[in-house]
Parts: structure tokens; C-alpha cells; sequence
């Protein structure tokens, strides 16, 4: 089945990486049924690209970390099925961007990779006829909180018997075999304003307390730490673009990753409740000077 | 009944029209930088008129004094329009005298000394009623016999 | 005749975001381009000061947030000033991965590098917007 993506470049002119966007989006768009969306003309006037966007999937390809083309998305509010960074994707592939804007030969290899990788990728409709008949689990969108406030600040605690926290202050929501996994209050309110995600890789195991990520603010970076062993089998890549999410609502739009879990009975007996984690907040929040 | 646990809200303009917003800000920071730190809670102006709930709902629990930098009052009436009324309010323009408060709005980069000696005298005045709002709130909380409404959001006093 | 484009920054007590917007828009406004920029007391407008809503309604405004609260840019938007730029600090500071710019109170040498950095920034736009409205 021919691609029919709706193509968001990041127009960086003033680096390799930038123009090697282009060069992607390019090579989809001559190969597939895909359609390119300039971010400039988007940005005054997206009418032209409405039906595109409402119709595809949308996939963004950015250059560099500063990520203009995913913002550019964020702002209008669409939804981002794939997104590439190209710093990353090179870096990935142990390759080295050179500097001059003009693309070489490994510049162009690089988009041809990449570009590869997008027409090879299976849609997500693809993905679930595939999975038809696999378990789908749906996570609540709203929960319930208890709340402790210190000054101004509140932290939320989120109540439930599904609910698992460990002392790291990192919380697990279980579904039978699955987990969601995040940060709580405590956490975001203590980093103030996130501004990096560095997400866990899909498919990674990882041990109870083993790492999951990491996430920044000006203040300080924090290191993810897992309350359950599992595959990690969904992050949340709104994040990348997105940070803020974890400092709106560190369990409801900022959860951080998914896992399948492999050892959850003997997990738990290492884990908090809800009523034991709130104690330990408050004695926390008590002491620090948020 | 522990003092660590009372706050007082401290709401600044930061005029960026005039000399008077930035003393006001600088000032205010003072407070929670040195003067008070465990006892001071800045509100973020913008933050309030833009509907910040955290500050908002602390602006509506606990007294609140008010720093303004003019006679415009905009952190005064801010504060009586979405919290209530204030606990006390300072007019920057009162203490450093009008025509300097409606001077340029100054950088932080070029304070001279005489400015600094400005903040440093506006700072002493909300000291001052700072510490009369907080004796204040203390005494009528002895006397109803209610706990300070932080920690628990249910209001056990835990 | 020409109106000053309007640099509004939100000017946030609690966090050093707030007092780089401040300090760029200063920078901006009395030092790179005075002539052609100005800035507003955003307190001003949202407690409804109508001399200042006359001054910004249908204008063009820049405006310079300090976090993903967004004030500056939701109040000005809703006071009718033509956001034509919304910076946000945060997104800048991204930038700047491992800088400590200071505190909400006082800047660091690497912070006031920054607020020359964003100043710059802004008056390029001005000086475009400026000579598109000629």
C-alpha cells in the first residue's frame, strides 16, 4: 500500500541538518502518495492544508533539538503520528552531519535512509489489523486525586488500587499485564518548568528501578526510575515536543512510557500504595523548600 | 501552634512602565530572598490576572499584602477582584516619591546606589507591615482555635 | 502614522524566565530599537486601563513569555493587540541546554548573555515589522 502521509519539515535553511529534512521529505514525496506541508506558508495560513492534515498521518521531520518543525505542529494543535529528528537519526547511525549546507554524499545517504525507514514503516492502521486480535488496553483519561498543599503549590496524589508508587517518587498505573508509567507531583513541582524528555526506547527491558528516561529543567535532570519490570511498548512522544505536559498533569497527559510487564507479583511487594505514598509525600514536601 | 507553617502572600507589580516597578518587583524579592524567606510567598502577578489556580486559591487562604509601584494599583485591585480583600497595601510612588516612581522603567543591570538604598527602604517598609499582618493572623487564629489551613487538602490538620 | 510596535513581556515574579523577558524587552525597547518599539505595562491592560487598551487595540505586538502559562500572549490576545510573535523563554532556554541564567531576582553573566542574545533576536523582527508597516 503506497504511503499517504502529510509531510512537516522544519525549514532550517541555515543548517545541513535542516536541508537534509527537505531531502526526506522530498524522496517520500516522490516515491508515495504523501503531500508536503511548508512550514512557512502553514504558519500563515493553514487552510491550504487543512484537509491534508485532517486526512493523513502526519509526520514531522526536524533537523536539530530546537525541534521549530514539531513545535510548529504543537501549536497548531495536530495530532503527530511519526516524528524524526535528524541530529538523532544520524547520531543513531554513528554518523557525523557535515557543515556545509550544499548536501554530500553522506548527507544524502543519510535521507535516504531515512526515507526508507518512513515508506517501510507500517501505518498504524496497518498495525492494527495486525493486532486485531490482541488485548487493547485503555488507560483512564481523568483520575481521582487527594491533595496537600504547601504555600502555593499542590500535589496531587492520585487514589486507586491500581496505583503503585515507589520512593523515587515514580508512579505505575497496572491493567493486567501492562503498566503506565510517570512522575509524580512531587516531582514536577520540585524541577519547576521541564523543558527536555529524553524517552526509554521502545522495546527495551528494564528491571524494577532500572532507568526509564530522563527528564530537565533548568534546575536539575531527573532520572525516570521504573516501579516494575517490563518491555517498554509505548512512550509517549508528545513529550518530546510537549515537556510542559509532565508539569500540567504528571499522570494524565504527561504519563511517561508503557511496559508489559514480566515480574509484577514480586514487584509489588516493593512498591507503596497510595496512602503509604502520601504519607511519604507530605513528610517530603514538609522539609523541602519548594 | 507551628509558626513554620504560616505564609503570607506577597503580590508585586513589576510595572515595566516605570522606575517604581522596578523597585516594587526588587523589593519584593528581598522579602523572600532575605527578609522572610520561610514566612514570604510571592504571587506571580500575571500569573494571578491570567487565572493561575495555585495562586490564586493561596491569595483567597491567607493574608495578602500588596506591592504597587504607582497609584494605579494593579496588584491592588487585582488581588480585592479575584481574592478578596487584602491584607494591606503599598504604594511604592507613597515612599520614593512620585515623579522618580514614574521615571523609565530601569534594568537590573545598571542599579546605582542610590536606587538599590530605594529598594532596601521600600523592602523595611513591607517588612513592617508584613510583620503586623503576620502577628495579626496568628492572634486571630489563637483565638478561633483553628489550625493553619496548609498541609491536608481535606482540612484534618494533618 | 506610525504606531511603536509593542514588546509586551509578562515579567513573572517566581522564576528566572520571568525576569529575562523583562530584561530583554528593556534591552529592545530603550537600548536596540527605541525608536521604532515600546513596551506596556501588562498589568495595565488586564485590570482594564483603558488608556492602554486604546494604545494596543489592532496593534502589533510581540510578546515575551517566561513559562508555558502563556500570560503575556493570552492577555494581550485578549485585550485585541495583534500578537505577531509569541516568544517564549522556555523554548529559547532550550537552546541554552546546561546554562544557569541566575535567579528570579538577579541574572548571571551567562544570563545577561542570553537577554543580549534574545534582544537581538527581537529586534530583528521589529525591524521587520517596522518597515513593513511603513
Amino acid at each position: 500500500m503506497s504511503k499517504r502521509y502529510a509531510l512537516l519539515p522544519c525549514n532550517g535553511l541555515d543548517k545541513t541538518a535542516g536541508c537534509i529534512s527537505r531531502e526526506i521529505a522530498l524522496k517520500v514525496e516522490e516515491r508515495s502518495e504523501s503531500e508536503i506541508i511548508c512550514p512557512v506558508f502553514f504558519r500563515v495560513a493553514e487552510a491550504k492544508y487543512r484537509q491534508s492534515t485532517q486526512d493523513r498521518p502526519l509526520v514531522v521531520i526536524d533537523g536539530c533539538q530546537t525541534r521549530c518543525a514539531s513545535k510548529l505542529a504543537a501549536e497548531k494543535n495536530l495530532k503527530i503520528a511519526e516524528k524524526i529528528t535528524v541530529a538523532e537519526e544520524a547520531k543513531k547511525r554513528g554518523q557525523q552531519i557535515g557543515a556545509s549546507l550544499r548536501l554530500g554524499s553522506d548527507e544524502l545517504a543519510l535521507a535516504e535512509a531515512i526515507a526508507q525507514q518512513l515508506l517501510a514503516e507500517e501505518s498504524k492502521e496497518e498495525k492494527e489489523v495486525k493486532r486485531a486480535g490482541e488485548e487493547v488496553v485503555a488507560f483512564p483519561e481523568k483520575y481521582e486525586y487527594e491533595i496537600y498543599t504547601k504555600d502555593k503549590f499542590i500535589f496531587r496524589v492520585p487514589k486507586g488500587e491500581q496505583f503503585f508508587f515507589n520512593e523515587n517518587d515514580c508512579w505505575a498505573y497496572v491493567i493486567g499485564h501492562r503498566a503506565r508509567v510517570g512522575v509524580t507531583d512531587f516531582v514536577q513541582q520540585s524541577l519547576s518548568d521541564i523543558m527536555f524528555f529524553t524517552p526509554p526506547t521502545i522495546g527495551a527491558e528494564v528491571e524494577q528501578f532500572g532507568e526509564l528516561g530522563n527528564i530537565e529543567s533548568g534546575k536539575a535532570v531527573f532520572e525516570i526510575v521504573s516501579p516494575v519490570s517490563g518491555k517498554v511498548v509505548a512512550v509517549n512522544d508528545e513529550l518530546v515536543s510537549s515537556p510542559e505536559r509532565i508539569n500540567d498533569n504528571p499522570y494524565e497527559k504527561g504519563w511517561i512510557a508503557e511496559l508489559e510487564l514480566t515480574n509484577f507479583e514480586n514487584d509489588r511487594e516493593l512498591l507503596l500504595d497510595f496512602k503509604s505514598y502520601f504519607n511519604i509525600l507530605k513528610r517530603k514536601v514538609d522539609s523541602f523548600h519548594v | 501552634m507551628p509558626e513554620g507553617v504560616i505564609k503570607i502572600g506577597v503580590v508585586s507589580c513589576s510595572g515595566e512602565n516605570c522606575l517604581g516597578g522596578t523597585i516594587s518587583r526588587l523589593a519584593t524579592r528581598k522579602m523572600i530572598d532575605e527578609i522572610y524567606p520561610d514566612k514570604t510567598v510571592t504571587i506571580c502577578l500575571p500569573l494571578f490576572l491570567a487565572g493561575g489556580e495555585q495562586e490564586r486559591m493561596f491569595a483567597n487562604a491567607y493574608p495578602t499584602i500588596t506591592v504597587d509601584g504607582c497609584d494605579k494599583l494593579c496588584a491592588k485591585r487585582a488581588t480585592e477582584k479575584y481574592s478578596g480583600q487584602v491584607s494591606d497595601a503599598l504604594d511604592v510612588s507613597k515612599i520614593i516619591g512620585k515623579e522618580i516612581a514614574e521615571s523609565p522603567a530601569l534594568s537590573t543591570r545598571n542599579l546605582t546606589d542610590e536606587q538599590r538604598e530605594m529598594i532596601t527602604k521600600v523592602a523595611q517598609e513591607i517588612k513592617t507591615k508584613f510583620e503586623k499582618v503576620f502577628t495579626d493572623y496568628v492572634n486571630t487564629l489563637i483565638k478561633s482555635g483553628k489550625t493553619p489551613a496548609s498541609g491536608c487538602g481535606c482540612q484534618c490538620g494533618g | 502614522m506610525f504606531s511603536k510596535i509593542k514588546v509586551i513581556p509578562c515579567s513573572g515574579m517566581g522564576k528566572v524566565y520571568g525576569l529575562l523577558a523583562r530584561e530583554s524587552a528593556l534591552r529592545v525597547t530603550q537600548n536596540l530599537r527605541p525608536q521604532e518599539c515600546e513596551t506596556m505595562c501588562l498589568a495595565y491592560l488586564v485590570t482594564g486601563d483603558q488608556e492602554a487598551r486604546e494604545k494596543i487595540e489592532g496593534k502589533n505586538c510581540i510578546t515575551l513569555d517566561g513559562c508555558p502559562a502563556m500570560c503575556a500572549a493570552k492577555n494581550v490576545e485578549m485585550a485585541g493587540g495583534i500578537v505577531v510573535d509569541k516568544m517564549k523563554m522556555i523554548d529559547i532556554m532550550k537552546e541554552y541546554k546546561g546554562a544557569k541564567p541566575g535567579t528570579a531576582t538577579e541574572l548571571t553573566e551567562e544570563g545577561w548573555q542570553i537577554v543580549d542574545e534574545i534582544a537581538e533576536r527581537i529586534a530583528a523582527k521589529v525591524k521587520k515589522l517596522a518597515k513593513e508597516e511603513e
